[in-house]
């Protein structure tokens, strides 16, 4: 039926010029009985699913000085069961290749499933076992901390791990985003079981839970096979996605972190939209512009294409529930770090002050339109769309009204998103680099 | 394009659409060389294009490594027809992403479109082939982003850089001893008269392959590439192929290297052998399960007994890639945590290696390993990106991407026994180079900038 609707899409598009990536499949909703909202979007050409459980229960929820819990309970639920323990666990999703695991993100915690569609009930069957049946083995959880710390020390080495560190401090100190989901060796080193329990118990709940599924199934053979496994899972989240406030401003701050690196990554940052913005397409659709299209956006035209300072350099935000992070980054051998952060803040300035040609803005919107479709382009890619759409609160017909949205942005909106987040002297700044390089490099101008 | 061949174009589309799952793939090869391999797939409208080229790392001449890499980014710097950027630009601007990826064998240029536009890509891709213009400034500043790609890829990442030292000290003559990113003290050395020699000796239709994934009718796409790769004209022969016989080892080599890092690491390497359709099928298949046994899934014993057992390690794991080419450099690796030590890890992973040598693995391990290489490759089918990837692969490294089904039976029919005596062949100590990286002394845990 599916293939049917791509045809009359593809015939039509012929005659009425309606782009073809507008051919989305429709969302399906319905509700378990205990709560759960389960969103589907049908795809037959694969005998596989995938699917996506969404609650409020991420990183956010952490105690500050126990960041890290959220992503620890992940691993503990994904590791073993009250029935089976860590290798026969192992044992039983490997013998009928059932991809299963949890993690945690800022907002949200998950639990994700890929399976052949011939070991669906296999596959679902250890999807509520994970869910329902947690095993709390002492000593397994003694291990996983322990090798998630000597993660936390490897990642002392990575540049990029280390501005995130920097930036998280920087921007959101005191606030639920204020930390890293995977935590940091001391914040690790303080979880205890009791934590994940207490995670466990006040927001891993059926209502205000979203699963999201995209694959060869329909709505009338998935909610069966659902009900019977997770009516027993009942009662709702102690807080909700939407009870968080707002991260306060930061301007014009700076962090330097030493590493003996032959670059310097340099990151300026500062709050983007929320997931609910008013504004969430034409902001983004300004980064787009500004550095989150690769080649043709006007970072890498300035700071890769004209000047050859680095390899690349990139914008995004990463819209929450609240205020999120907007970045822009790049890595550039440590005494260019200077010449190359100017030419960021100087185009910056210059988008802030109306400088967008509607030439720009259409080969962005080009752009975003027309790969839309490649957006889509597999179960694993549609659920995490989905997902998003359902813990948001967004509307069904998000995808399907997608292009339209970009299509409607104006080059005066563009303009207002670009006065109100492009002004050089709104951003921070997280510098990760060889000590010699601080001293050499000139302070950041204006 | 003309609005008649777009219309022409998306009517037969319509009429052929209902061959809805991923088909077979269908192939042709032009006068001039060039050869075109399409697998339609009519379930979204959108399709992949990749041209692949039979030129990589190992197809430099000593002194000059990063050549093929450094020239897939001239690939963007303009040609007869487009300004430098020209090319992205317009492929963004028709909703596609365009970028490239350079191996030891291969160069390959991707481009995802909505499917209509696959014939425009293709005319596109064919003049920049044929009619590049490679301009001395455009490469200067070209250079510069490349080191700058290296510094970021290899010099600041330890991990990165270990394997660099590792794989250069496993082999003598093979070229997956370099980097493909080339040496540095070799980018400070390259010139525009190297990249143009490149040019005129490997860009030539007899090396090119164009794979197309998605939503096309081979016949119209086989019309296109007739217009376009087909016509290019043939200059010179194919250069063979540098793909030298690597001596047998005579005994286990060893490394070590310090560097900023915050934890050890040990990696193991042992040249193996590839796929050769027809001819080894069991015994690459055997060591491709070997290796999921070791190091894929849940229940991969390197986890099981050495991360989990054992506690040597953090992280293990191991990988074999059976679409190399002439060889493969077969790897296995510990990140060690801070009580952790090299010696009982490399302890364990020989004892748990000398093992797989010694007895068979269990039913229930290779039914599993079986079911999961099989249902991976299902999950590959869910996108187009990855379909086309393996097509291309299989075909410039000579595999021929037809063999596909064969390689799905070489690992069904593969017992219990094979595994063991494929194991006990090549996983030998005495054939391997193990590397060890240390932490420079000032990286201790726990220091603040």
């Amino acid at each position: 039926m599916m293939i049917r609707g791509y045809v009359i899409a593809l015939c039509l598009s012929l005659f009425s010029g309606v782009s073809i990536a507008q051919a989305v499949p429709a969302i399906e909703e319905a509700k378990l009985d205990n709560g759960v909202r389960v969103l589907l979007m049908e795809a037959h050409n694969v005998p596989m699913l995938a699917m996506k459980l969404v609650m409020p229960a991420g990183s956010r929820f952490d105690a500050p000085e126990k960041a890290g819990t959220a992503s620890l309970l992940a691993g503990m639920l994904s590791d073993h069961t009250a029935k089976h323990d860590f290798t026969a666990w192992a044992d039983l999703l490997d013998a009928d290749a059932i991809h299963l695991g949890a993690s945690a993100g800022r907002d949200d915690f998950n639990v994700s499933l890929t399976v052949l569609k011939d070991a669906l009930e296999p596959g679902l069957d250890a999807f509520a076992e994970l869910l329902l049946q947690p095993g709390w083995n002492q000593k397994r959880f003694a291990i996983m901390k322990q090798d998630s710390i000597a993660s936390a020390q490897k990642e002392k080495e990575e540049p990029g791990a280390q501005a995130s560190q920097a930036g998280v401090d920087l921007l959101f100190a005191g606030h639920p985003y204020g930390h890293r989901p995977g935590g940091s060796m001391q914040t690790l080193a303080r979880i205890e079981m009791t934590d994940l329990k207490q995670l466990y118990r006040t927001q891993i709940k059926p209502e205000g839970a979203v699963l999201a599924v995209s694959g060869d199934i329909t709505m009338r053979e998935l909610l069966p096979l659902l009900n019977a496994r997770l009516s027993s899972w009942k009662g709702k989240a102690t807080k909700g996605l939407h009870d968080i406030d707002s991260p306060k401003v930061v301007a014009g701050q700076e962090r330097d972190v030493t590493l003996p690196t032959t670059q310097m990554l340099v990151q300026l940052l500062r709050l983007g939209p929320s997931r609910s913005d008013a504004d969430f397409f034409p902001a983004f659709v300004l980064n787009h512009v500004l550095g989150g299209g690769g080649f043709g956006s006007r970072l890498m035209e300035e700071v890769r294409e004209k000047r050859g300072l680095v390899y690349g350099v990139y914008s995004y935000f990463m819209p929450l529930a609240v205020e999120g992070p907007f970045v822009i980054t790049l890595q550039t051998r440590a005494d260019q770090a200077g010449e190359a952060e100017q030419v960021v803040r100087d185009v910056i300035a210059s988008m802030a002050a109306g400088k967008i040609s509607a030439k720009q803005l259409k080969a962005s919107k080009e752009n975003l339109i027309g790969s839309f479709a490649q957006r889509m382009d597999s179960n694993r890619e549609r659920v995490g769309l989905i997902a998003m759409i359902g813990l948001y609160g967004l509307p069904l017909n998000y995808l399907s009204a997608w292009t339209e949205q970009v299509e409607r942005v104006s080059l005066q909106q563009v303009k207002a998103q670009a006065e109100r987040y492009l002004k050089p002297e709104q951003w921070n700044r997280v510098r990760v680099g060889p000590a010699s390089a601080f001293q050499a490099v000139a302070p950041a101008a204006h | 394009m003309p609005l008649q061949r777009i219309v022409m174009f998306l009517l037969s589309t319509c009429l052929f659409i209902s061959n809805a799952n991923a088909g077979e793939i269908q192939q042709t090869t032009f006068k001039n060389g060039a050869k075109l391999v399409v697998e339609e797939d009519h379930s979204a409208p959108v399709a992949m294009v990749q041209v692949w080229l039979k030129v990589g790392g190992r197809d430099e001449v000593p002194g000059k490594t990063g050549l093929a890499h450094v020239f897939e980014h001239m690939m963007f710097k303009g040609s007869k027809k487009l300004d430098a950027g020209e090319y992205s630009k317009r492929i963004s601007a028709m909703g596609g992403n365009d970028n490239a990826f350079t191996s030891t064998d291969y160069t390959a240029y991707f481009e995802t479109v909505p499917a209509a536009r696959v014939q425009e890509v293709l005319a596109m891709e064919a003049e920049r082939f044929a009619h590049l213009r490679l301009r001395d400034e455009d490469f200067q500043k070209e250079i510069r982003v490349i080191m700058e790609e290296r510094r970021m890829r290899t010099e600041d990442d330890p991990n990165s850089r270990m394997f660099e030292e590792l794989s250069a000290a496993s082999l003598r003559l093979h070229p997956y001893r370099n980097p493909v990113i080339g040496w540095m003290q070799d980018l400070q050395a390259l010139t525009i008269e190297d990249v143009r020699a490149f040019y005129n000796k490997h860009y030539v239709p007899g090396n090119a392959i164009v794979v197309v994934v998605g939503d096309v009718d081979f016949e119209q796409v086989k019309k296109t590439v007739a217009k376009t790769f087909g016509k290019i004209k043939v200059h010179g022969d194919i250069p063979a192929r540098f793909n030298p016989v690597e001596p047998e080892p005579f005994g286990p080599k060893r490394i070590q290297v310090t560097l900023p890092a915050q934890l050890p690491m040990l990696a193991v390497t042992i040249p193996v052998p590839v796929w050769k359709p027809g001819k080894n099928d069991n015994e690459a298949a055997s060591l491709a399960l070997a290796t999921h046994i070791l190091a894929g899934g849940r229940s991969a014993r390197m986890t099981r007994e050495i991360v989990d057992k054992q506690r040597k390690a953090f992280t293990a794991s191991a990988g074999y890639d059976e679409s190399s080419m002439g060889l493969d450099l077969w790897y296995a690796y510990g990140l060690l945590g801070p009580k952790q030590t090299t010696e009982a890890f490399e302890k364990s992973l020989w004892a748990l290696l000398d093992d797989m040598a010694k007895k068979p693995v269990t039913a229930k391990e290779l039914a599993a390993a079986k079911r999961n290489v099989i249902a991976a490759n299902v999950f590959a089918q869910d996108s187009l990106y990855l379909r086309a990837k393996e097509i291309g692969r299989m075909e410039v490294v000579g595999t021929g991407a037809e063999n596909r089904p064969l390689w799905l039976k070489a690992i069904s029919h593969v017992t219990a026994a094979d595994i063991q005596k494929a194991v006990a062949r090549w996983l030998k100590q005495e054939r391997s180079t193990t590397g060890i990286m240390m932490p420079a002394k000032h990286m201790a845990a726990g220091d603040k900038s």
